[in-house]
């Protein structure tokens, strides 16, 4: 037994299971006691500052009856979904072109690289002149978005393809479209998989984001909408229920991607 | 012929080959950014300026801005926000692990909160600042500091987490006591880990403080651009826009110089640390 | 009759129970031996016959199940979880596998290390790790980081970084096991030359035969598991020893072939 090992042996707590126990209790006091901090602060700051959480509740409640927070995150998720596919689709696209052509790649990457520094978020303003105040600008935002992850991540997948499973495929006859679709595909579906995890919740948060600077329809717009208004109520229900969505697409990403990816090795760094 | 002739010849024109390629990708490069403004310069003139600020109008608007030292002000107030919501997000995201080091449980029981909070977009939260702290450089610096804590916190988390155990118990046969285990083994040990985590949240600094400008602000890069976009001056906003260009530039360079200084100790190969994209 | 410096009595270790399984097997069972100050004792045995384990729970860095180490007249406590006091005080100084190098300190720093940390870092001390630093050859790598040594190199530095503090016992868990032929021969004579600058005690684990007799005044061997004491042999060549040679004295054959047939 090394040095190494013995420490970890001896470090390691003995019953694991009353543990267990011990962190779920834990985990439930302390929601429970945000949740009454939430309340304590809603009754000493005010109402303009800190929504009552009882409040919030009920508008959500209420705005759901209604159909009105329905439509607000149909419309978001929608705006999501096209500029989604959008940025995905030239995301995948792209590489796969410049594939084809190295020396243009190599002229163009460090540019590529060098743009991925501007804030895409500062770039709204401009596409609002440039695409005018409906869904466009949004679309842009979200698309670019999720473009500079997917790409990067398929860039990088469609570079480190094994030569061999490639000249393997040449020799027993594959053409160029076969090879791209059977070896160089499956080779980078773990990439594209770890970029669609980012890339997803970013396109929710994007839209939102965008409807805080334009449009008059989303949760994002609800949310700066109650903000201007100084409906806190109206602003922290649409924070709990854009975070909420959120938080809720992350954790069906990572069921698929377990259920997909059960048969890889996992990594016990990546907990997230 | 010789042989030996033969192979001189052929050292020399790989050595040759080598240096005319990369000179030609050189060249490549070069075309493409004359391509780029080219380009840019057809759109300018033949949409007109008010769509398509020109490459000379805008650099001109740049360097007049920071002659008279205007856009360096506006400047200032985005890089305090993001410098300033960074140092405040930071600090409690690298403390909080190391304090609860020795309590498992409290990691634990912190977990599922962390994640949501990392999970969660942060961003949508800029309404709700501006609503507490005002349209000045408090509710950008809230924004910047809690979005730069998450990510910080996991990168911290996984730095003390890394902890080699062997090492620890060398020190402790020749002494060391666990305040000596923390400064020598666990801080240092942590230390790359922790500086992956604020390269990360760099950009979302500076990316923070532009879109809470945007929403709403009266001063700094963003607020410049949203000016730019109401008066139709699509110059002004490329000028801001090539100033935060600029600024996430240096940052990088700096933070590239500081952890060359101070990661030199790390070997070469030790691809441990995965950036995120 | 003057007690032995460190004294090893009935030594047992297991390892605890794991989830789903009965009681572990006997690692180590009624192991005994002693030490004398100033000695070197070699202890060579098959793998898996948990000598790290014993160095460990000399070193207390581990607990055992049973038995008692006497250090200096006193019994250490080395069955309570709590009260292991690793190195015992930096009495016993401990070179490993690994070399455990800190890789953000120099080699001049991770030689320091045990002097900062115990509070005797000075200009005396200071000079003294300098010396031992160009000792064994490496002058001239004092600000390389560890990344930057040879395996050889590094090992060499782990080695003084433990002399640096004198410990009186200094135990080493195979420390040349991982080297070239030409290296450990190297090391093996550099050790020996500190060894003899200090009279220290040393208990060094080896599986090799041939560096036992050739380092040790005593060889122990160690039996398969249980690991108990299968044999312990005085090794008659005289010092200093000649590390190069050491197969071409008449002594050694016998030695070897004696040494060998007890560890089947």
């Amino acid at each position: 037994m090394t040095l190494r090992e013995a420490a970890i042996d001896l470090d390691t707590p003995a019953p694991v299971r009353s543990r267990q126990h011990a962190v779920t209790l834990g985990r439930v006091a302390l929601a429970a006691l945000l949740l009454l901090a939430w309340k304590l602060f809603a009754d000493v700051a005010g109402p303009l500052y800190v929504a009552d959480p009882i409040k919030v509740v009920q508008r959500i409640v209420a705005d759901t009856l209604s159909g009105t927070l329905l439509r607000d995150t149909y419309v978001t998720l929608r705006l999501s979904a096209i500029g989604f596919a959008l940025g995905c689709g030239l995301g995948i696209a792209l590489p796969f072109l410049l594939r084809r052509l190295p020396r243009l790649t190599a002229a163009v990457e460090p540019y590529i690289m060098a743009s991925v520094g501007i804030p895409k978020y500062a770039l709204v303003p401009l596409f609002i002149l440039w695409f005018g105040i409906d869904d466009a600008p949004k679309l842009w935002l979200v698309g670019l978005l999720v473009f500079y992850v997917v790409f990067i991540a398929v860039f990088a997948g469609i570079r480190s393809v094994d030569r061999g499973l490639i000249d393997m495929a040449r020799v027993a006859g594959a053409g160029e479209a076969a090879i791209a679709r059977e070896v160089i595909w499956n080779s980078l579906l773990p990439f594209f998989f770890a970029a669609l995890k980012i890339a997803l919740p970013r396109a929710v948060s994007a839209a939102i984001i965008g409807e805080f600077l334009v449009g008059n329809e989303g949760l994002g717009y609800l949310i700066e909408h109650s903000r201007q208004n100084l409906d806190t109520v109206g602003v922290f229900a649409g924070i709990v229920v854009a975070t909420a969505l959120v938080l809720a697409i992350n954790a069906l990403l990572v069921t698929v991607d377990r259920r997909v990816n059960a048969w890889r090795p996992t990594d016990r760094h990546m907990q997230i | 012929m010789t042989t030996l002739g033969k192979r001189s010849t052929i050292g020399r024109s790989d050595l040759w080959h080598r240096i005319a390629t990369s000179l030609r990708a050189c060249g490549d490069q070069i075309l493409v950014l004359v391509v780029l403004v080219a380009i840019w310069q057809v759109l300018s003139m033949t949409l007109g300026s008010y769509w398509v600020g020109s490459p000379w109008g805008v650099a001109t608007r740049f360097v007049a801005g920071i002659g008279d030292g205007t856009l360096l002000h506006q400047a200032s107030y985005t890089v305090i926000e993001a410098a300033a919501g960074f140092v405040l997000g930071a600090l409690p995201a690298v403390a909080l692990p190391f304090a609860l080091r020795r309590l498992p449980i409290a990691t634990a029981i912190l977990d599922p909160f962390m994640v949501g909070g990392y999970g969660a977009p942060k961003l949508a939260l800029a309404p709700l600042f501006i609503l507490w702290f005002g349209i000045g450089i408090e509710s950008k610096i809230v924004l910047v500091a809690v979005t730069v804590f998450f990510i910080v916190y996991f990168s911290a988390q996984a730095g003390i987490r890394a902890l080699d155990a062997g090492l620890v118990r060398m020190a402790q046969v020749m002494g060391a006591t666990e305040r000596h285990v923390a400064r020598h083994i666990v801080f240092p040990g942590a230390v790359p880990y922790v500086f992956a985590g604020l390269r990360l949240a760099m950009p979302y600094a500076i990316g923070g403080a532009i879109i809470a400008e945007l929403i709403s602000a009266n001063r700094g890069l963003g607020y410049l651009i949203q000016l730019g976009a109401m008066n139709f001056d699509t110059t002004g906003i490329f000028v801001a826009l090539v100033a935060t260009i600029c600024i996430v530039f240096i940052v990088n360079w700096s933070v590239n110089a500081v952890e060359r200084r101070l990661l030199r100790w790390r070997p070469v190969s030790d691809v441990t640390l995965q950036a995120g994209t | 009759m003057e007690e032995p410096l460190l004294e090893i009595r009935g030594l047992a270790k297991r390892f605890g129970k794991r989830s789903g399984r009965e009681l572990a097997p006997w690692i180590i069972q009624d192991l005994t031996f002693s030490v004398s100050e100033g000695e070197f004792l070699t202890v060579i045995g098959p793998s898996g016959a948990g000598k790290t384990t014993l160095l460990n729970i000399i070193a207390q860095i581990d607990v055992a199940s049973g038995g008692e180490v006497r250090f200096q007249s006193q019994s250490a406590p080395i069955d309570d979880l709590k009260a292991l006091q690793p190195g015992l005080a930096c009495r016993i100084g401990y070179v490993t596998q690994d070399d455990h190098l800190l890789p953000w300190r120099t080699t001049l720093q991770n030689v320091l290390f045990p002097l900062t940390v115990q509070g005797r870092l000075n200009a005396e001390t200071r000079t003294r790790a300098e010396m031992l630093i160009r000792t064994v050859g490496l002058g001239g790598f004092e600000n390389h980081y560890p990344h930057e040594l040879s395996g050889g190199m590094r090992k060499r530095a782990a080695l003084i970084r433990t002399l640096v503090y004198n410990p009186p016992v200094i135990l080493m868990d195979e420390p040349f096991g991982a080297l070239d032929a030409q290296t450990r021969t190297q090391l093996q004579e550099d050790l020996l030359r500190l060894w003899n600058l200090g009279k220290k005690t040393i208990i060094f684990v080896t599986h090799d035969i041939a560096e036992a007799i050739a380092l040790g005044d005593r060889t122990l061997v160690l039996s398969r598991q249980p690991s108990h004491v299968a044999g312990k042999h005085a090794i008659t060549i005289p010092r200093p020893r000649d590390v190069r040679g050491i197969m071409t004295h008449p002594e050694f054959g016998a030695l070897y072939q004696r040494i060998r047939a007890q560890l089947q």
